[in-house]
């Protein structure tokens, strides 16, 4: 075919697409189902004439104006940012109990570590007492001292709003960090698992030491299970990019990348919102002395509880459609 | 205007398709202009929050600050680029814009993944944008995305007829000088230009010729002969 013949038997086709994707600029779903049709008929076919005239009349007109259409129409009409989100309640149901759940290997392998930091921190500390003072600092050292735990200033220094919201946006941004650290071959989130069993199993062995134990205990009863609970699984989800990219098996690191980002961003996004209350109970229940160390306890229990629950979930598998005959 | 590096990714039915990926230069300066855009948002967003907030609701102000600050740390980029189909402010003056990795329109979890890497990114993703052939830095790698030139769609003339013998490069030459004769700043260059085109066609296709040559008329504009004679479709 030559030039000249193919513009004329084709150009219709190719105005008719440039018209198509002109009326629905703003959204396809201005379009309906029938001119869609059209549309995706149009596409497949401006491609194929791009790829014909790439072959035949490169750099041409012609073969420059396809290039663009088959661009703009790939854009347009192809990938997944045309497919309507899921909403809240599909997230919370679906996406993040299974992505939890297959990601439940990895978790075990964070709780260990972290209870063996713990242990570590236990056993320094109670060799090493200013081991575990090093890790409070001077002014909640001093406290100790005086028989006063330092989570008392978490209300008596700042309005209670002003602390959850700093406690909320801190400890989201301790998980994001060690999410996003996962892609430095999960050094970032193993460091942030092991950091934060060291510091507890210290200042936990500190207030033994000074006979506080039970107070720190009770202070931490209310939000600290499922505090640390969300640490490790934000830590577990940044350890498989990790893993990905460590151990991608017979995948391209970059696909292996890929496909483990998606899932363990919905388990760093499931973890959020518990986040949110968590610094409220932080703020409002734990240093509270009006509410007994049971109800604390029971409160801590039951948040807990109720995270597992949603993350643990048995998810049934979704039914697909019969083929049509 | 710059040439635009362009690399193949395969596409439906296995076409080729040759996205004009942009670079680390445009990509950085893009980035440079969306950090400026994200201090002047938070500096005028404290300040409004400081004078309303602690007029309207007292003691509010701090909680404001703290929560904002840091949803503006981890969202301004993803927030805009979702709403925006892949597109941030300095993506926008530059002519840029996020798409998967085979083209199409991202999503929103890409896009958010894409950018909550950002701050690992700050120290490697230049090096890694240097030396890979697409420019993805780590979060594109992560979330399958590429930054291409979101360029105007080109609507360059084609010819209606081609003298027998006429190859792509010919055409593509005839094309381009038609597309540009209107801007080449010394018209004898266009005019010069024309004729070579029309001494071949003469050669060629006399007959294309019939009632346009402007040989027969001395006082003739030979760049629209030259469009008459090729732009006009065969019967």
């Amino acid at each position: 075919m030559d030039y000249a013949r193919f513009i004329r038997l084709r150009r219709p086709l190719w105005e008719a697409f440039e018209a198509e994707l002109a009326a629905t600029r703003g959204s396809l779903r201005k379009a309906g189902y029938e001119s869609l049709e059209d549309m995706a008929l149009h596409y497949r076919q401006v491609l194929h004439d791009h790829a014909l005239a790439a072959a035949r009349f490169p750099g041409t007109a012609a073969a420059r104006r396809l290039q663009s259409l088959a661009i703009e129409g790939t854009r347009r009409l192809t990938g997944e940012g045309r497919q309507r989100p899921a909403g809240l309640r599909t997230f919370f149901s679906r996406t993040f109990p299974l992505a939890f759940q297959r990601q439940l290997g990895l978790l075990g392998v964070v709780v260990a570590l972290f209870l063996l930091a713990v242990v570590w921190g236990l056993t320094v500390t109670a060799l090493r007492p200013a081991v575990g003072l090093a890790f409070l600092g001077p002014e909640a050292a001093r406290g100790l001292e005086e028989g006063q735990l330092w989570t008392h200033s978490l209300v008596t220094t700042v309005p209670p709003a002003v602390s959850s919201s700093r406690i909320a946006t801190n400890n989201i941004s301790v998980a994001l960090t060690a999410w996003t650290g996962g892609v430095l071959a999960g050094l970032v989130p193993l460091y942030v698992v092991l950091l934060n069993g060291l510091m507890l199993g210290a200042i936990l062995g500190v207030t033994m030491h000074y006979s506080m134990a039970g107070d720190l205990l009770e202070f931490i009863s209310a939000h600290g299970l499922l505090e640390l609970t969300l640490i490790l699984v934000s830590a577990a989800a940044g350890l498989a990019l990790g893993r990905a990219l460590v151990a991608a098996g017979d995948r391209p690191r970059a696909t292996a990348l890929r496909e483990a980002s998606r899932d363990s961003l919905a388990v760093l996004l499931g973890c959020v919102p518990w986040f949110v209350v968590l610094a409220l109970v932080e703020v409002f229940v734990s240093p509270s002395p009006e509410v007994s160390a049971g109800v604390k306890l029971i409160l801590g229990i039951a948040l807990e509880v109720a995270f597992l629950a949603l993350a643990l979930r048995p998810i049934p598998l979704e039914s697909t459609p019969e083929p049509r005959p | 205007m710059a040439e635009i590096r362009r690399e193949s990714i395969l596409g439906l039915d296995n076409i080729r398709l040759d996205l004009p990926v942009a670079g680390l230069g445009s990509r950085s300066l893009a980035a440079f202009l969306d950090y400026i855009g994200l201090g002047i948002v938070a500096a005028v967003w404290i300040v409004g929050v400081i004078v309303v907030a602690g007029w309207l609701v007292p003691g509010s102000t701090a909680v404001l600050v703290i929560t904002s600050l840091f949803l503006l740390e981890w969202g301004y980029f993803a927030l805009q680029e979702i709403l925006g189909g892949g597109r941030t402010l300095g993506k926008r003056l530059l002519k840029l814009r996020v798409v998967t990795a085979e083209g199409g329109a991202a999503a929103a979890g890409p896009l958010l993944i894409r950018n909550l890497v950002r701050d690992v990114d700050l120290f490697c993703g230049p090096l890694l944008m240097a030396i890979d052939p697409l420019s993805r830095r780590l979060g594109d790698r992560l979330a399958g995305t590429l930054v291409v030139h979101d360029r105007e769609r080109e609507t360059a003339p084609v010819l209606g007829r081609v003298p027998p013998g006429w190859g792509a490069r010919e055409l593509a030459v005839v094309e381009s000088f038609l597309a540009r004769a209107g801007t080449l700043g010394d018209p004898a260059v266009a005019r010069e230009m024309a004729e070579r085109i029309l001494a071949r066609i003469r050669r060629d296709a006399p007959e294309f010729l019939t009632g346009v040559d402007p040989g027969l008329d001395p006082a003739g504009d030979p760049v629209a002969a030259v469009r008459q004679a090729l732009q006009a479709e065969e019967a």
